[in-house]
């Protein structure tokens, strides 16, 4: 028995390729949409898996540092890294904020981290070019997703910095790349003022009796340098040593410090739960919609396919072709057509992700999921076909 | 007939081929990209290398001697002689307070003085007189006592004549002492004069030492109380960076080590100085240490107190020791350590680290030998089951 | 190849009733059809004669509902028999050939005409076998591995009635096959099908109203009204001209 199905498809390839090349763009653009959705969760792991933490430590009652502003006394730190489970604790500050390079201006999320000590809480995890920080002032490693280069001088805030490094996947929860610089040149980006703040400020101090009196000509300078001065940080990053549940060591530093503290498990649902999910629903819903569009043009498409064919299927039947071999030949070209539109989607999908400006995760396992899914689109739809087909009177061909 | 034949076959082979293409690109995608594909790194052979650790710190300039030329009583500027800029020497008057009522008390005690003088001159006359009367009376109480003796004169009169030299006696000692006390007046009215003097000297603002006008901070008729300064100085020569730097990596910071000083104000042209001292006293809040570096030769034009420089002091280099760049240097599992390649398969070595220069490459002290091949850049995190590409430079790096 | 077995067709008062009670309509009510092997008899009737539905039944499109039809070699229909597979009959026991060629435009001219054999079974090798027989019967083996759309439609016709007689079944059934041709094309069909008919002993209906050929039948069926009757037709030769003598004609050594 020869295959209908693949004599027909020989026939009109051409056509039929071109059929699945358009499906398989729609379906190469629903299966990046998931790609954009896990894209943005994972942005939000990526965050605290490269922060290298077991433990947050963040300011009383708020759901920082990535969720909430949080603000912490530089010191404090020390108290901490002396507990037990606590194999190293540091300071760390984030804020986003604009950096400029030459003419123009990245908006990137710039951390503080103490240089010099290798590897530690808040360094990034690994680097594709350059080295690490090693000065104390006024270097950066920045994430390619900036689009700096090594050498290049860029600009935050007051100072300019020196790129020595670049790191990958090194991102903020909503995608902006991040740049690390020194812990104290972050913190005066962050908590120092502009110029003209600063003189208001010495102008307001000066004009007032209490801080510039006449017999004790060294106070007003006192106060201006004690208001100038730069001692918070947005959260202590801590490490625990192998062996020590972290809320073991976190509940001591919750009670007695008057701290909150946050496990990677409870980061990570406010993160996901709070940060990007109202985004994550907003493109799942739109994925949904998107399979569903995908889903009934993929049936358009094998019913118009069918019924542009019912004339040869009525002689068929009228021959004395089983109505299995139909139904077998019409499921056996939906299910080519899937196949050649996923395997076109999938390429497609792959050779376009790079070029999202956000980050578009594909994974193996939404691939699968996408194969079943279309192949049991092409079943339902050619069911539908299958059913019009077999309907068709025979002796239509007789001329009635 | 055969045409016909062949055109077919030529459209399975077009077919064919189309299909073809697709799935090689499809099993291409499925073992480049994705976690099936091998993560490219590169990679470095352990060697040994002496580096030279250096240490940069933020400083200001600041002058090592500032003199704050006031008052040392409250009073009000009279003239202010110099501006913000100008060299002085020492000695200059660079100002004066309100004299007020010095002056006029200056020629109170002078005038006060020379009617000492009169005094003195006054008592002296008086000593003479008594001096005279003194030796009358005690010639006359002889005469009296030798007429008495004759029975010349009465007793009475004997009397009243040694009564007169004894009074006289008593008024020629009343008279020395006046005289002596006038003449104490003299000194003590030329003690407060010269005093007077000397306070009206103060009103002076006198350069100490050879300096520059650094601030004017009161003009003429400003009060002033003792303490606050009229006239910044500073010392020139005395021009130094006063430099944090942070505790670690501090080993090996000594005097005499030579620094390169790069003010904000000239951010190419590093300046030759050296550390001048390291203060015993640290910053226990800001985690610094505080040193002294001067320059070598003070940069023309001036740069002002208090413009910030960033300050590289090369520390002595270290003996050769294995060296790896900073990046090779990762967590995993709670350890520090580097990522063996041993045959395309990675393996975690905990490391002990020690110095580090400033163009990132670490000392290790244990857990590598020469000659082993370890991680440097990768694209992607790393763990011990990962499968790597060595290439020469990752893909979308720039160099 | 020719069976003694062959009954040709015979139908006896067959009736179909479509719809049941008052909106009943009897669309035939009583047809009598005698076929013999390698005889080609035309049926001619306006529409609304029951033309159509008798067709259907003719061709095991749909079932009758009283009567008897016997095709070939048994009794495929009796009084109130259900007829379960239409399907194999259709395949097995009857040919059609229609106003247009109707071949399958993906499959090349041998596997257009090889399909049926295939459906019924038989390998591909050998139904392939078989179709190039009939295709070098009809003329057109030549044209074997083309496909339909390459063909002129007289070739294409040829085709299509090489597919009707390649399952051998025992009847023919011609639906209008000269409607869109011009007289010498269509005699040329009829000459076909008369050859055919005697070469492989099949019974052949012709429904036509083509002025043209209705002299060449020796009988004709008129149906009117639910019911047929028979005529006997000119039976004219196709040979001299504008026809050749028929027994000339039936001679298969003669070129067409």
């Amino acid at each position: 028995m020869i295959n209908l199905a693949g004599r027909d498809i020989m026939h009109g390839w051409g056509k039929f390729v071109f059929t699945g090349v358009g499906l398989g763009l729609l379906i190469g653009v629903t299966l990046t949409m998931a790609g954009v959705y896990r894209g943005m969760v994972d942005d939000a792991k990526v965050l605290l898996d490269n922060s290298g933490a077991d433990l947050w430590v963040v300011q009383k009652d708020t759901l920082g540092p990535y969720a909430e502003s949080s603000s912490l006394y530089d010191d404090l730190y020390r108290g901490i890294s002396t507990l037990p489970g606590v194999s190293g604790a540091a300071n760390v500050t984030y804020l986003t904020m604009q950096v400029r390079q030459g003419d123009r201006d990245v908006r990137a999320m710039v951390v503080g981290v103490s240089p010099g000590s290798l590897a530690g809480p808040g360094q990034p995890a690994y680097l594709v070019s350059g080295r690490h920080i090693t000065r104390s002032h006024y270097e950066a490693v920045a994430d390619v997703a900036a689009g700096f280069q090594i050498g290049e001088r860029i600009r935050i805030r007051r100072n300019q910095y020196t790129v020595v490094g670049l790191t990958r996947r090194m991102v903020s929860s909503s995608g902006d790349p991040m740049v690390f610089i020194p812990l104290k040149d972050a913190q005066e980006a962050q908590f120092l003022k502009d110029n003209d703040a600063i003189w208001q400020q010495r102008r307001r101090s000066a004009e007032n009796p209490a801080f510039n009196r006449p017999g004790a000509p060294g106070l007003l300078d006192s106060v201006i340098a004690s208001q100038s001065a730069n001692p918070y940080v947005n959260a202590i990053l801590v490490q625990i040593k192998p062996g020590f549940a972290a809320e073991r060591v976190a509940e001591p530093i919750r009670r007695w410090r008057r701290l909150q503290v946050y496990t990677r498990t409870q980061m990570e649902k406010i993160l996901v739960g709070k940060l990007i999910a109202t985004s994550a629903r907003q493109i799942g819903m739109f994925l949904v919609i998107l399979a569903i569009v995908s889903a009934t043009i993929v049936s358009f498409i094998i019913y118009t396919m069918t019924i542009g064919k019912i004339r040869e299927i009525a002689v068929l039947k009228l021959i004395g072709t089983k109505n299995r071999t139909i139904s077998g030949m019409i499921l056996q070209q939906a299910l080519g057509l899937g196949l050649i539109g996923f395997v076109v989607g999938k390429i497609a999908a792959t050779f376009w992700a790079p070029f999202f400006p956000k980050y578009v995760l594909l994974v193996p396992g939404d691939a699968i999921r996408g194969f079943a899914a279309v192949m049991i689109i092409c079943v339902l739809a050619s069911v539908l076909a299958i059913r019009a087909a077999l309907k068709a009177d025979p002796a239509e061909a007789i001329g009635g | 007939m055969q045409m016909k034949y062949l055109y077919n076959k030529a459209r399975m082979l077009g077919l064919m081929g189309v299909i073809g293409l697709l799935i090689a690109l499809f099993v291409y995608v499925v073992m480049r990209s994705g976690p099936l594909a091998p993560v490219p790194v590169t990679s470095i052979i352990v060697k040994k290398a002496a580096i030279t650790p250096s240490l940069t710190g933020i400083g200001t300039v600041e002058s090592r001697y500032t003199f704050f030329i006031g008052p040392t009583t409250a009073g009000r500027v009279y003239r202010v002689n110099v501006n913000v800029g100008d060299h002085v020497k020492a000695g200059d008057l660079l100002g004066e307070m309100d004299p007020v009522d010095i002056n006029d008390r200056i020629k109170a005690q002078q005038t006060g003085l020379k009617r000492a003088d009169a005094g003195v001159r006054a008592a002296e006359a008086l000593v003479q007189e008594m001096l005279s009367r003194n030796a009358f009376a005690e010639n006359q109480a002889r005469r009296y006592a030798d007429l008495f003796k004759k029975h010349a004169v009465s007793e009475e009169s004997l009397e009243a004549r040694q009564n007169e030299y004894q009074v006289s006696a008593a008024g020629l000692l009343s008279a020395k002492a006046g005289l002596a006390s006038a003449r104490q007046e003299v000194p003590r009215i030329q003690a407060e004069i010269d005093g007077l003097i000397k306070q009206k000297a103060d009103l002076r603002l006198i350069a100490p030492v050879d300096g520059l006008v650094a601030s004017r901070d009161a003009d003429p008729g400003t009060t002033v109380v003792p303490g606050q300064s009229v006239v910044q100085l500073i010392d020139i020569a005395s021009l130094w960076v006063n430099v944090r730097f942070e505790q670690l990596n501090t080993f090996g910071l000594a005097k005499g080590l030579s620094a390169q000083i790069l003010l904000r104000s000239m951010p190419d042209q590093p300046v030759p100085g050296h550390l001048l001292w390291i203060e015993p006293f640290a910053d226990a809040v800001t985690e610094e240490m505080l040193a002294k570096v001067t320059f070598d030769k003070i940069p023309q034009p001036l740069p002002p107190v208090g413009e910030l420089s960033e300050v590289t002091v090369a520390l002595p280099p270290l003996l050769p020791a294995l060296v790896v760049p900073n990046a090779a240097i990762q967590r995993n599992g709670g350890q520090i350590g580097v990522w063996l390649i041993e045959e395309n398969r990675l393996r975690f070595i905990p490391v002990k680290t020690g110095m580090s220069d400033l163009d990132g490459r670490v000392q290790i002290l244990e857990g590598v030998s020469e000659g082993d091949r370890v991680v440097v850049h990768s694209h992607r995190s790393l763990g011990p089951g990962s499968r790597i590409r060595m290439v020469d430079r990752l893909p979308g790096a720039p160099s | 190849m020719v069976d003694s077995d062959f009954q040709g067709i015979d139908i006896q008062q067959l009736r179909k009733r479509y719809g049941a009670g008052d909106t009943a309509v009897d669309a035939l009510k009583g047809v009598d059809m005698q076929v013999a092997p390698g005889e080609v008899v035309g049926l001619i009737g306006p529409s609304g004669s029951g033309k159509s539905t008798l067709l259907k039944c003719l061709g095991a499109v749909i079932t009758p509902t009283g009567g008897r039809m016997t095709l070939g070699r048994g009794i495929i229909f009796d009084d109130g028999w259900k007829l379960k597979d239409l399907r194999a009959l259709r395949r097995d026991k009857i040919g059609f050939v229609f106003q247009a060629p109707y071949l399958i435009p993906f499959l090349n001219v041998l596997d257009n005409v090889a399909l049926l054999p295939m459906l019924a079974g038989i390998a591909n090798a050998e139904s392939r076998k078989r179709a190039m027989e009939l295709l070098t019967a009809l003329d057109v083996n030549h044209r074997a591995h083309a496909m339909p759309s390459q063909l002129s439609g007289g070739e294409q016709q040829r085709v299509s009635i090489a597919r009707a007689l390649v399952n051998r079944p025992p009847v023919i059934l011609a639906d209008e096959p000269t409607a869109p041709l011009d007289g010498e094309r269509a005699l040329a069909v009829v000459r076909i099908l008369n050859r055919m008919a005697h070469q492989y002993q099949t019974a052949i209906i012709v429904v036509t109203h083509d002025e043209k050929i209705i002299p060449t039948f020796e009988r004709i069926y008129h149906i009117r009204d639910g019911r047929t009757h028979e005529e006997k037709g000119e039976g004219r030769t196709l040979d001299t001209p504008p026809f050749i003598s028929k027994r000339i004609q039936n001679n298969p050594c003669n070129p067409k």
